[in-house]
């Protein structure tokens, strides 16, 4: 399963994320109240030099990842120039340009397991509340290995419905396909439990999600 | 009688972005063809370009006189194709459900085509499974479910991609022998080539290659010598040679 | 407890699937992201807890940086754009979803499942989805609401399927329902 983040690495992928974390929620915040589309224009023109500084490649891909906000952002200016609104459309439309285009930096210069590492610390607290420590890990960890899966075998259903029909798929494969998810649930809860479980509480935290080297 | 082949060419078709089959051109006419190769070797691949299911980019494919792939119509007609899982062919959840929807493919006609399901379960002496939960069956009975699902809309060639994996020792061998009854064309993708011995054309292809095309007895024994000088030799598939264990005799 | 994670990590996995998998077309040949759908089916399978804490994992690895969204799209961009509401909304949906479904005694799954992915996949998802695009592009509610009513009808049909989805799971599996306890 790939990643958002940008293997070719710039400056920006050796902040730590928390750092990069941080300033992204002050630069939303800021950038919040402001009504001004002349103000927020002017927001975006750093946003522009960051992603210029990680190179040509870089801000290309940036641009390309852009592009389905653009089309929304798009919809909804013209929506406001026939209202009759266009400052005030305008700056709604550079303010969403500008803070998912800084989101999106920080989604792009970061690596994934830093990222889960993050969540799992945002995650402690719930370990009091019965949340057992290794859960969170082995979930996101099934989530990565099993989307694939799944779209491999949806592709395997819709093959084995055009093998014998020549009509368009139609979403009765559902049934089958949710059903070799919940069969793939028991099996992998029992491959769990014969390796220990989620509950074991010998096994470090720090030790419990890498495999050994 | 000319049509009764499944004809390959010029197929060329790229896998993961880099050329796999390079000009690839066969006409099968024999009853009975197994097609035996390593994992990756892109059996799979071939035998969904003859179902009709993946494209080639350049060349052509014929079943029987139809173009599988832009004729559906006419391809379901013609070709069966028979998955590796079960689990990756059934659809319905009842068995009658599952064996009617081919038919209801073939006539357009739901009520018809369960009519048509019940009385070929009944000539399969089955007809108690009509109303059964297809994921309550067991391993075996799916892929007899699968089979029959194929053969109730009577296709002209039928593919089998690796079947039966899984099953016990007897019932491989049971619907093995059954399938050598059949009056279709048999296109048996398989690592079980014990079986392939009664058969009447042997490809073996390696990365999209046809590196030996034959009789049985010419192509099996040359399969099986190199097969097993790979189980203790480096491969691509597991790499380099594995550790020494307690039991290794030398 | 492996059984609850295994099942709530892997519908994660199908919702993210659905998204991903361009052949899956509703009627009238207009293909639509399946992803909705998916929010339904966590909702009716898992029940309302499970499938909001599977929907919550999914939010979570979208924001770590996985393109799990439809045409796949993710990364903390999502949280800025206007369909922020409708991302977030998921958990919610799926619960709101679950518990008609674990609350609807006996009678027909079909109905309950439908009834259950319209209540909780659309007029819960669509609040809060409205709600988010209001406060991003500063509009009133009614004015917002204006600009997606043309997915409702979509959303119906997918209602439809996920009520038929765990009719289906009920008659195969019905050990397999965490929603019907």
């Amino acid at each position: 399963m790939l990643s958002l983040t940008v293997e070719q690495r710039s400056w920006m992928h050796r902040l730590p994320v928390w750092l990069k974390l941080l300033l992204l929620c002050l630069f939303t915040l800021v950038l919040w109240p402001l009504a001004d589309w002349r103000l927020l224009l002017a927001s975006c023109l750093p946003v522009v030099l960051l992603y210029a500084s990680a190179g040509r490649y870089f801000a290309k891909l940036g641009a390309q990842r852009l592009k389905p906000v653009v089309y929304l952002v798009a919809i909804i200016f013209i929506y406001q120039v026939v209202t009759g609104r266009i400052e005030e459309g305008l700056a709604i439309c550079l303010k969403i340009i500008a803070t998912v285009s800084l989101a999106n930096l920080v989604t792009m210069t970061s690596r994934l397991d830093d990222m889960m590492a993050v969540i799992e610390t945002l995650a402690k607290p719930f370990h009091a509340l019965g949340l057992p420590p290794r859960a969170l890990g082995f979930a996101m960890g099934l989530v990565i290995r099993f989307t694939p899966l799944f779209l491999q075998r949806g592709t395997q259903l819709n093959q084995a419905w055009r093998a014998r029909s020549p009509r368009r798929t139609s979403p009765r494969l559902l049934v089958p396909l949710a059903l070799s998810a919940i069969d793939d649930a028991d099996r992998v809860a029992e491959a769990l439990k014969a390796r220990g479980g989620l509950q074991n509480t010998k096994t470090k935290e720090t030790q419990s999600d890498s495999a050994p080297q | 009688m000319m049509n009764n082949a499944i004809v390959l060419d010029g197929v060329n078709h790229q896998l993961n972005d880099k050329p796999f089959f390079k000009d690839l051109s066969i006409e099968l006419r024999e009853k009975r063809i197994g097609l035996i190769g390593r994992n990756g070797s892109g059996k799979s691949t071939l035998a969904r370009m003859i179902s009709g299911l993946i494209e080639p980019e350049a060349g052509e494919i014929r079943v029987h006189g139809v173009d599988i792939a832009k004729d559906r119509k006419k391809a379901i007609e013609t070709i069966g194709l028979i998955f590796q899982n079960p689990d990756h062919q059934i659809i319905f959840p009842t068995v009658e459900e599952e064996i009617a929807f081919g038919l209801e493919s073939l006539s357009g006609n739901r009520k018809q085509a369960r009519e048509g399901a019940r009385s070929f379960l009944a000539s399969f002496g089955r007809l108690d499974w009509a109303e059964r939960g297809t994921f309550t069956l067991s391993q075996g009975q799916r892929h007899l479910v699968c089979l029959m699902a194929v053969l109730a809309m009577q296709p002209k060639a039928v593919l089998l991609d690796e079947p039966f994996a899984g099953l016990d020792w007897p019932t491989t061998r049971r619907l093995y022998h059954w399938l050598d009854g059949l009056e279709q064309q048999v296109v048996l993708v398989t690592h079980d080539i014990d079986h392939l011995e009664s058969y009447d054309r042997i490809l073996w292809l390696e990365k999209g290659q046809l590196i030996a095309d034959g009789a049985p007895a010419d192509v099996l024994p040359a399969y099986r010598e190199k097969m097993e000088r790979l189980v203790f030799s480096d491969d691509e598939i597991l790499g380099p040679g594995l550790p020494a264990t307690n039991g290794e005799q030398g | 407890m492996e059984r609850q994670v295994a099942f709530i990590a892997l519908f994660a996995a199908l919702v993210a699937a659905l998204g991903l998998m361009p052949q899956f077309m509703l009627p009238f040949g207009v293909p639509v992201s399946a992803q909705s759908l998916g929010v339904m089916m966590a909702g009716v399978v898992l029940g309302a807890r499970r499938g909001a804490l599977s929907m919550i994992l999914f939010v979570v690895l979208v924001l770590a940086g996985l393109p799990l969204l439809a045409g796949g799209r993710g990364g903390l961009g999502v949280l800025a754009g206007p369909t922020v509401g409708f991302f977030l909304g998921w958990p919610f949906a799926a619960y709101a979803t679950g518990l008609i479904v674990e609350k609807w005694g006996k009678g027909n799954l079909l109905i309950a499942g439908t009834f259950a992915s319209i209540v909780g996949g659309i007029f819960v998802l669509y609040l809060l989805g409205v709600l988010g695009m209001a406060v991003r592009l500063d509009k009133s509610f009614m004015e917002a609401a204006s600009m997606v009513l043309v997915f409702i009808p979509g959303d119906v049909i997918k209602a439809f399927v996920a009520g038929f989805v765990l009719q289906g799971i009920a008659k195969a599996r019905p050990s397999a329902l965490l929603s019907r306890g």
